[in-house]
């Protein structure tokens, strides 16, 4: 890796921090009755940079927002107009403290479905106007499986800055891209030859009680394999049968990207908003005239799990899934993809 | 914001009542440079919008070898195309993204016996490559179109059927499924008809074909029977779509965005896709 490291400590860090805070618009994890979601704060005080455990929430919104006007219209019996929403009002670099490691991984995977054939420029523009300050997770919780999902630690760029905590209370900011790279030179000064280094033996260090922390492991290509040749499986209704189609899973998913489209019209004006939906939702391929190519719930449970797991992978190279968590954290009735995904690898051929 | 979902207006020219639940919307863009730009191929579909109500995906009904204006035939369905007959008349305004999808392979048309099975709203498609295909007439061997409709007054285009009866460098088939006084074509659904009374040369042939689920599941079948190769059958897949630019997720079949990589298809294509349209 070519990019510097810069050496501080905890004080160092909390003064950054709080430069930060002052100068850009930041957002950081602040929690709120034992959930964690990435929040717009105004101070230090208000947040937790540090936080020590997966997020209840995605950083996905920041990009890829819940609800987004298309546009505002307005149609009488005079005309109709159109009026663009414009480009998002960005004052130079927007800042997200505390973004963990998944969530991070989550926006790059998503990168592929934005740029490809026509290209998303919101998606890419608001990246590419964020420095993402990172922190890996202490341990993992329960329902964490990252580690399994092409979690390569040295190759991480979905980071701009890794920040990484060291002995004697010593603190690592190692830029991971050259826009980390470029933050830290205007905000910090100094950079450290030898820290780059000590950076990522320490990484490596605390890498092996990190991952032996992990209750959940899975072989994800076996899986993937496996699940290709089982699309017919029963074990999708097995695992699934609970399933009461809220979409939390998806709406809380760093990845899941499907929205639709929709009006709202008050008298002569109008709203159009792109937000999110679900494959999971029963209206989701409802055609006119009553056909629906997956009326079970089962069957759109195997869409999600394929697409997370196969298609994705298939269409662009990368697994969709980056094993954060979240969906089974949130999931009002106990349903976690990675049983589903390893309950029908494991099933036997035969349907 | 999401700059790729804002739509253009385009004025409704004129309206033609095709059927009792059919209408077709001839329209043409405000501005005359996006006008100017706006070219498209058969088999291709925009995202039309009738403000306040929603968007609905269509295909284009006819051809940009006919310049000025592009048509879209619509089916009263459900909540949007129920709005879109009510409110309408024309010079109303409307809006247009698009064109989007692949369109027929004109290439591996071309010099070839053509052989076009539509049934219902589903010559819409099919009358955008007819019109195309008339147009360029010498590219093309043998013409034949089978249409069929539930009844003589579920055909679309019916002005124009006439015209293409009267060219004789085409054979026009006309079916319905049950018979009526007044009517002298054929009856009985499409591929009974299409066995029965056409009896396609295979040879150097290939089928167009686009209708109803049930006409299509039928007609794929004769088609097979009749001995024609699965990648000699072309269709156009209808799945839900919001975004119509593989974004959205919605028209997802396994890996393909039947928006992007369809919704034109040879049978040997579908075949190879997981059985969920
Ligand atoms: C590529 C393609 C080409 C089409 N061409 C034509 C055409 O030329 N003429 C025609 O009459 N119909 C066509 N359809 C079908 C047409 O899109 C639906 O009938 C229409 O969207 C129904 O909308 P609705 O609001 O009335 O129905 P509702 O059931 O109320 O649907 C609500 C929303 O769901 C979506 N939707 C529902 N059914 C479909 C469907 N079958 N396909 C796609 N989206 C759907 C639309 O976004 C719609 O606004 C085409 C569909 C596709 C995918
Ligand atoms: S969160 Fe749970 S119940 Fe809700 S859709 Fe997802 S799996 Fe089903
Ligand atoms: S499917 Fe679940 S575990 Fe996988 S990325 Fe989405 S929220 Fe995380
Ligand atoms: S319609 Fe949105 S991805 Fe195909």
């Amino acid at each position: 890796m070519s990019f510097s490291t810069f050496v501080t400590d905890k004080d160092g860090l909390q003064k950054l921090y709080e430069a930060i805070i002052s100068k850009h618009e930041t957002y950081a994890p602040v929690e709120k009755f034992g959930k964690y979601d990435y929040k717009k704060v105004s101070s230090l005080k208000e947040c937790d940079p540090d936080s020590p455990i997966a997020m209840t929430m995605s950083v996905k919104p920041l990009f890829f927002p819940r609800a987004s006007k298309i546009m505002k219209y307005e149609a009488t019996s005079a005309g109709t107009s159109i009026h663009e929403t414009g480009q998002d009002q960005l004052s130079g670099p927007r800042v997200i403290l505390g973004v963990k490691h998944c969530d991070a991984r989550g926006l790059q995977v998503l990168e592929a479905v934005n740029k490809w054939d026509y290209i998303d420029s919101d998606f890419l523009n608001r990246r590419a106007n964020t420095v993402i300050f990172s922190k890996r997770c202490d341990k993992a919780d329960t329902q964490c499986f990252c580690t399994s999902l092409d979690y390569d630690l040295e190759n991480l760029d979905a980071l701009d800055v890794a920040v990484v905590s060291g002995p004697g209370g010593k603190v690592y900011l190692q830029a991971r891209t050259e826009k980390g790279e470029n933050f830290l030179k205007e905000n910090l000064g100094k950079e450290s030859a030898a820290g780059s280094q000590q950076a990522l033996d320490e990484m490596k260090k605390q890498y092996e009680a990190f991952a032996a922390s992990f209750r959940l492991k899975m072989d994800y290509k076996d899986v993937n394999e496996k699940m290709s040749k089982r699309f017919d499986s029963t074990a999708y209704e097995e695992a699934t049968r609970n399933c009461v189609s809220c979409n939390t899973c998806a709406f809380i998913c760093p990845t899941c990207h499907c929205f639709k489209i929709s009006d709202e019209k008050i008298k002569d004006t109008g709203v159009r908003y792109k937000s999110y939906d679900s494959c999971n939702n029963v209206y989701f391929t409802l055609e006119a005239g009553g056909h629906n190519p997956r009326p079970a719930k089962y069957r759109r449970w195997r869409q999600r799990s394929m697409h997370k797991f196969v298609y994705y992978k298939e269409r662009f190279g990368v697994n969709l899934c980056v094993g954060c968590g979240h969906c089974a954290i949130s999931c009002p009735v106990n349903i976690s993809i990675f049983e589903v995904v390893n309950h029908v690898a494991a099933a036997p051929m035969e349907v | 914001m999401e700059a790729l979902l804002v739509p253009s207006l385009a004025k409704i020219d004129r309206i033609i009542q095709e059927t009792p639940d059919v209408r077709t919307y001839r329209l043409k863009f405000k501005d005359d440079s996006i006008s100017e730009k706006f070219s498209w191929q058969p088999g291709q579909f925009v995202e039309f919008s009738l403000l306040g109500s929603g968007e609905c995906t269509f295909c284009i009904s006819s051809s940009a070898t006919r310049k000025g204006y592009f048509d879209c035939s619509i089916k009263r369905a459900g909540v949007v195309t129920a709005d879109i007959h009510t409110d309408l008349e024309e010079g109303d305004d409307v809006g247009i993204r698009g064109p989007y999808g692949n369109w027929f392979p004109l290439d591996d048309i071309k010099g070839k016996n053509l052989l076009f099975v539509g049934g219902g709203i589903g010559l819409a498609p099919l009358r955008s490559l007819i019109q195309y295909c008339i147009d360029n007439r010498g590219d093309y061997k043998d013409f034949t179109i089978l249409y069929g409709a539930r009844t003589s007054a579920d055909l679309c285009y019916k002005e124009e059927i006439e015209e293409w009866k009267k060219n004789t460098s085409i054979k026009v088939v006309l079916t319905i499924d049950k018979p009526e006084e007044t009517w002298k074509d054929n009856v009985g659904v499409v591929p009974k008809i299409l066995e029965e009374v056409v009896k396609p040369e295979i040879a150097n042939t290939k089928v167009i074909t686009c209708g109803p689920p049930i006409m299509i599941k039928y007609t794929l079948q004769s088609l097979d029977r009749l001995g024609f190769a699965p990648k000699d059958v072309i269709t156009t897949l209808e799945m839900k779509m919001q975004c119509g630019l593989g974004k959205c997720g919605r028209c997802n079949i396994g890996s393909t965005y039947i928006c992007k990589d369809g919704p034109v298809f040879t049978y040997e294509q579908l075949k190879a896709l997981p059985d969920e349209f």
